[in-house]
């Protein structure tokens, strides 16, 4: 996958949810990244899904001008005066802009990174375990308050959980040698 | 504020989960408001490297943010986050 096929971009632009889907695969990280510059100033995740959402709408006005990643270059744009609107709004400082390096080729999915994750995730203790858990399956849809209920938990503990499960993995990782901030790159 | 009390709020900033409040309008999480400032760096640094390893994580690549826009997108483009 070294560029959006434009198949790919006729299809999403059709409204093709799952052609949409393959495209946010590898995308939606180098649009979180360019966001680096208002960490201070905004809630990025609320950025990055608001401007996702945009994307999608206005995937059918898109034009190709040759260059590449035409979508990804307007999230990126999208994103960004996104986060200018809103850090106007709360009355910070705007950031200085700072131009994240272009880098227009996804990688696939790697099967044996994926592997060496599910072996770490396995070998968590049971309750951190149960919490990360919950929050990888609920994909964003459910308040934590909800899915600390459904996994007999007071929210409390089970953000301390989620946070102890992301430390022992991250852990685990570093030990198999997985540098996650590598694997951006 | 206590150590334990920034690491509650980090881990809320890091869920996925935004509530919309109007079609294509998405709320920030009200963790990241309380959330102290020289923390916000550091929830930024988390949450790319946890989406990084949820992306890694699913078959299809894609981590549980991307997930939940696909959810609010619904079938088709008319239904996006009504």
């Amino acid at each position: 996958m070294s560029d959006s096929a434009p198949d790919e971009l006729d299809a999403i632009a059709k409204g093709d949810s799952a052609a949409f889907a393959r495209w946010l695969a590898g995308r939606e990280l180098r649009l979180r990244a360019s966001l680096r510059s208002f960490a201070h100033s905004v809630d990025t995740e609320a950025i990055v899904q608001e401007a996702l959402l945009r994307v999608w709408q206005l995937a059918p006005k898109v034009t190709r001008d040759g260059r590449s990643e035409p979508l990804l270059r307007l999230a990126i744009r999208v994103a960004r005066n996104l986060a200018i609107d809103a850090t106007r709004r709360s009355s910070q400082p705007q950031p200085e802009w700072v131009e994240a390096p272009f880098e227009p080729a996804p990688r696939p999915p790697d099967p044996w990174l994926r592997r060496r994750i599910a072996e770490c995730l396995g070998a968590l203790p049971k309750r951190p375990r149960k919490a990360l858990e919950s929050r990888l399956a609920s994909a964003g849809e459910r308040r934590d308050q909800d899915l600390a209920e459904a996994t007999g938990m007071r929210l409390n503990t089970f953000l301390q959980n989620v946070g102890r499960a992301r430390r022992l993995l991250a852990a685990c990782l570093e030990r198999a040698g997985i540098d996650l901030a590598r694997e951006l790159t | 504020m206590t150590d334990r009390e920034r690491d509650v709020l980090l881990e809320q900033v890091l869920s996925a989960h935004r509530e919309p409040h109007a079609r294509l309008r998405i709320r920030s999480h009200p963790a990241w408001h309380d959330l102290p400032d020289s923390d916000r760096e550091r929830a930024f640094e988390a949450a790319l490297a946890l989406r990084t390893l949820e992306a890694a994580l699913d078959p299809g690549g894609l981590s549980t943010a991307a997930r939940a826009v696909l959810a609010r997108i619904g079938p088709d483009r008319a239904s996006a986050s009504e």
